[in-house]
């Protein structure tokens, strides 16, 4: 397979130089690259108490309450779709006016160190090179993308249920 | 072709020649079996366990008026306890509407609630005791419905509702292999999530617009993508589909705002608020899953009754309560366009209580009952009522006829997928004297 793209990728070469020109031999190739899966080896699933504890965690900066933890697990256990129920946890956490969410101006000012820090808090690693690359375009380009939709995106992934 | 290939292409042309299957639009094969007899099933459990003795054999007086006919006086002594209730808002006793067994029976195993709300959910009786944070061994109702029924597998047709937490939300679908939460119930425990702490939970979110919204989504595809894990959503419990998750949490927030203007003080406009217990509470939320939803299967969970542990002639009162709740949710179905004359509901107790009482006595002199499988609480009462077409009305069965584990497959029969369901599933029979 890597030799037919050399040679099409040569042919397309030989094609543009023209008949007239001295022929090159130039030889185009793409390294090869082992493509990883971004995060660590996160293998297991976050119980729906620690659920609710490190989402409280990442977003309030201290642990939550007992008495607290006590309150959302009733509301949590008394709906049987956990995921609709995490979405509205999240949602209203998110809507807290004391959360560790940073502001509009804070991402604008470096979004590169707003989507490492991000990253680090949420999924509680470094972001993949290709990650800062979508990250950043996502955020020059869309000007109504604020921080806290990026956090919600992040904590109703698929990555955000393990640990 | 391969062989796996070749036999799934070959069954599902035999299907089709026997029960036209069609494909989903989430991919499962589902078969068309039974005919319906009618489009909707309510199972109302008077749970937390009720005697005979003062249900249908009235020995305190009719407590059930609204479901049994007679006006016999409720027992002098305890009549200073019992709370005003308007008169039924049905034109007739409930029994009136269908078949009434009167010796119905909890057959075998303990009958303590966590047994008899499995017995009652899965057709099948069970010994095991306490574990009351799993799943049943056996499937519910709930999965042989959204597995096998021909028409819709939408979790919205099918609804467990309950008054109390503890063991009752572990019962909305099975560890058995090949079911489980993807073919479970939504399960609500109204009274615990319209509360203050659902709302401080729950009710005051951040919203998105749609266009906001398709941003979020793109970002999170955008991650799933560079996870090397899919989490499965049933994962942590029953799943509905993406579009009916707003519909859901829209509902919930329709309840937190109504909650907090005052709707639910007095809803039923009663003479006294007050006197609303968690059953009539929970019945209001079923009603209004049923005029929002009209959920082809849901069952309601009642269990003020329990209360008889400690204090019997709050029992008698709080089974008056349930008895017009339950008159209360047939009004309100028999209101609700696609529901009315469209419904069976079957009314049954979990389990019956003791032959003999405990030690408590009550402040007026009454001693309390227990549930400890003797053979006076393995007697109950069941009535199937619907539309006079389907059921068969006014009729009183007074024979031993009938368990609690036929209850599971008369639901099945009635919304018509019964024949689908495998041979050995299901030990009970169809209540096949119910209908016409």
């Amino acid at each position: 397979m890597v030799n037919k793209i050399k040679l099409l990728i040569l042919d397309f070469i030989i094609a543009g130089l023209g008949s007239c020109k001295k022929e090159t031999n130039v030889v185009y190739e793409v390294n090869e690259s082992t493509v990883n899966t971004f995060g660590n080896p996160k293998e297991r699933i976050k119980t729906t108490v620690e659920f609710i504890s490190i989402a409280y965690q990442d977003l309030f900066g201290n642990t939550i309450s007992a008495q607290k933890l006590s309150s959302l697990s009733v509301a949590y256990t008394a709906f049987g779709d956990k995921k609709l129920i995490e979405d509205m946890i999240i949602k209203n956490f998110i809507n807290q006016p004391n959360t560790t969410i940073p502001t509009q101006a804070v991402m604008m000012a470096d979004k590169q160190k707003f989507i490492s820090e991000t990253f680090k808090k949420i999924y509680n690693r470094n972001p993949g090179e290709y990650e800062t690359w979508f990250m950043e375009k996502e955020i020059t380009d869309n000007a109504s993308l604020t921080p806290k939709m990026i956090y919600y995106a992040m904590m109703t992934s698929d990555e955000y249920r393990y640990y | 072709m391969n062989r796996r290939s070749f036999l799934k292409k070959s069954m599902v042309a035999s299907a089709g020649a026997f029960a036209a299957p069609y494909i989903l639009p989430s991919g499962r094969l589902f078969a068309a079996t039974g005919a319906r007899k009618v489009n909707h099933v309510v199972f109302c459990l008077f749970a937390g366990g009720v005697r005979n003795f003062e249900s249908i054999q009235k020995a305190e007086g009719n407590l059930m008026r609204a479901m049994l006919n007679g006006n016999e006086a409720i027992t002098a002594d305890i009549l200073p306890a019992m709370s005003p209730l308007p008169n039924s808002p049905l034109p007739l006793p409930l029994q009136n509407y269908g078949t009434l067994y009167k010796e119905f029976r909890y057959g075998t195993g303990p009958t303590g609630h966590y047994n008899g709300h499995t017995t009652a959910v899965t057709g099948t009786y069970t010994a095991v005791d306490l574990n009351i944070r799993d799943n049943p061994a056996n499937p519910t109702i709930f999965e042989y419905y959204r597995k096998y029924n021909s028409t819709s597998q939408s979790a919205l047709n099918t609804w467990w509702v309950s008054n109390s937490l503890g063991p009752y939300p572990a019962l909305n679908y099975s560890k058995y292999p090949g079911y489980g939460a993807a073919f479970g119930a939504n399960f609500i425990a109204p009274t615990f999530l319209i509360s203050q702490e659902g709302y401080d939970a729950l009710g005051n979110m951040q919203s998105f617009t749609s266009s906001e919204e398709a941003t979020i989504k793109n970002i999170r595809n955008f991650m799933n993508l560079n996870f090397n894990k899919k989490f499965k959503d049933n994962e942590v419990g029953v799943v509905n589909e993406t579009q009916d998750v707003k519909r859901l949490q829209d509902f919930i927030l329709d309840k937190f705002n109504k909650a907090v203007s005052g709707q639910y003080a007095n809803p039923w406009n009663l003479a006294n608020g007050g006197i609303m217990t968690n059953d009539m509470y929970n019945i209001l939320f079923a009603e209004e899953i049923i005029q929002e939803f009209k959920p082809e299967l849901m069952v309601v969970n009642m269990q003020d009754v329990d209360i008889c542990h400690s204090n019997f002639t709050q029992y008698c009162n709080n089974l008056r309560k349930s008895d017009y709740a339950v008159a209360h949710l047939w009004n309100t179905i028999q209101n609700t366009p696609g529901m009315a004359n469209d419904t069976i509901m079957i009314i049954a107790p979990e389990h019956g209580r003791n032959l003999n009482p405990n030690s408590i006595v009550d402040n007026y002199g009454r001693k309390a009952l227990d549930h400890t499988s003797d053979q006076t609480s393995r007697e109950i009462f069941c009535m199937v009522i619907g539309p006079p077409s389907v059921v068969k009305q006014g009729q009183v069965i007074n024979s031993i006829q009938g368990e609690s584990i036929d209850i599971v497959p008369t639901i099945a029969n009635i919304l018509g997928f019964d024949t689908g369901i495998p041979n050995g599933m299901l030990s009970g029979q169809v209540l096949q004297q119910s209908f016409i």
